[in-house]
């Protein structure tokens, strides 16, 4: 096994966030990550799509986080954006916000799910998430930007999702939630903090590597697929 | 008196950072800024366990020395760091080496 691939799969640039995507994806490669994913809000989108910066040995994905309060108009969405994103993330934030996104196996991640008095997550929701391969994300920005109450209410919301992640088997994206510059992180600096806040050492790394990787082999397909576990190998010595 | 032998010496260990931020700063803004972050997410008892200490800062880059078992919560709480001087900030850690000599050579010279 050779070095693990670090991605962050939820950066916001200009104009949902203060830098430009060039900006924050030659951070990102300086902190050693091979790829970011831009994933700016719904509905704060540019006109047209942004051009995405070619920078060798690192790529950018097109993403898309949405912001929908309504189910019905969230699966609209989910249908209109998922051909064209390599990542889509549901902002969620409300009971039924939650329950559309991981009952919908075509959203990849579901950020921000706590509301209220409640971490986001229950037994029935985390069985749908697992079913449907739809991953929770783990935001760092709002744990680095509060402190007292807030955080701690925030690392218990995560360590009651962590512990319903790990009794049912739904996998963890870290990602840093960047608004600018100064909210990415370094990976190493990412995997001290996230263990700090509770998870475990493989725990982090899935979450920041081989998770990410999972949802980008599913969203792009080689050149012979067919559907989930059925694929036609070209070549004579595969056997 | 006698100079203590390495081997009986506390092990500590050391973390080139750089700092990226939106105004310079000096050392002991650092040193406030770090400090204040690591109580905050680890509590005034692990953070006195982790004996954090800015060496030396000039140019944007530094070392800081902490225990060698505590650099986990060390490079958390250097994480949780968001703002110096009410300024937004950011320190990324070069790597970690077990001598200040270490550090320097591998880390912070190029």
């Amino acid at each position: 096994m050779g070095k693990p691939k670090f991605y962050d799969f939820c950066v916001h640039a200009a104009p949902d966030g203060d830098n430009t995507i060039e900006e924050l994806a030659s951070l990102a490669r300086h902190f050693g990550y091979s790829g970011i994913a831009l994933t700016n809000h719904s509905d704060r989108l540019p006109d047209k799509k942004p051009a995405l910066p070619l920078i060798e040995g690192f790529e950018v994905f097109r993403g898309i986080e949405l912001v929908e309060e309504n189910p019905s108009k969230l699966h609209g969405l989910i249908g209109k954006f998922r051909n064209s994103t390599d990542v889509l993330i549901v902002h969620g934030g409300s009971e039924a916000v939650n329950r559309a996104a991981l009952e919908n196996p075509r959203v990849d991640i579901l950020n921000h799910p706590a509301f209220d008095k409640s971490s986001g997550l229950n037994q029935v929701l985390a069985k749908a998430a697992a079913d449907n391969g739809v991953a929770i994300g783990i935001t760092l920005r709002p744990l680095l930007h509060s402190r007292g109450s807030r955080r701690i209410r925030m690392l218990s919301d995560l360590r009651e999702n962590l512990e319903l992640a790990r009794k049912y088997e739904v996998s963890l994206v870290l990602c840093s939630d960047a608004m600018s510059c100064f909210d990415l992180r370094s990976p190493m600096e990412t995997l001290d903090f996230a263990e700090v806040c509770g998870l475990e050492e493989d725990e982090a790394l899935d979450a920041i590597s081989t998770v990410p990787e999972r949802i980008l082999k599913k969203n792009r397909p080689g050149p012979g697929y067919i559907r989930e576990g059925v694929e036609v190998l070209e070549g004579e010595d595969i056997f | 008196m006698k100079r203590l032998l390495p081997s009986l010496r506390a092990k500590k260990r050391y973390l080139a950072f750089e700092l990226i931020s939106e105004e310079p700063a000096s050392r002991s803004d650092i040193v406030r800024e770090v400090i204040s972050s690591a109580s905050s997410l680890l509590g005034d008892v692990t953070t006195s366990n982790c004996g954090i200490k800015v060496l030396g800062f000039e140019k944007g880059k530094g070392i800081i020395q902490c225990s060698h078992t505590k650099v986990k919560e060390t490079r958390a709480s250097l994480a949780a760091l968001t703002r110096i001087n009410g300024k937004r900030a950011t320190i990324h850690v070069l790597g970690t080496s077990g001598t200040v000599k270490g550090a320097t050579e591998k880390f912070l010279q190029n």
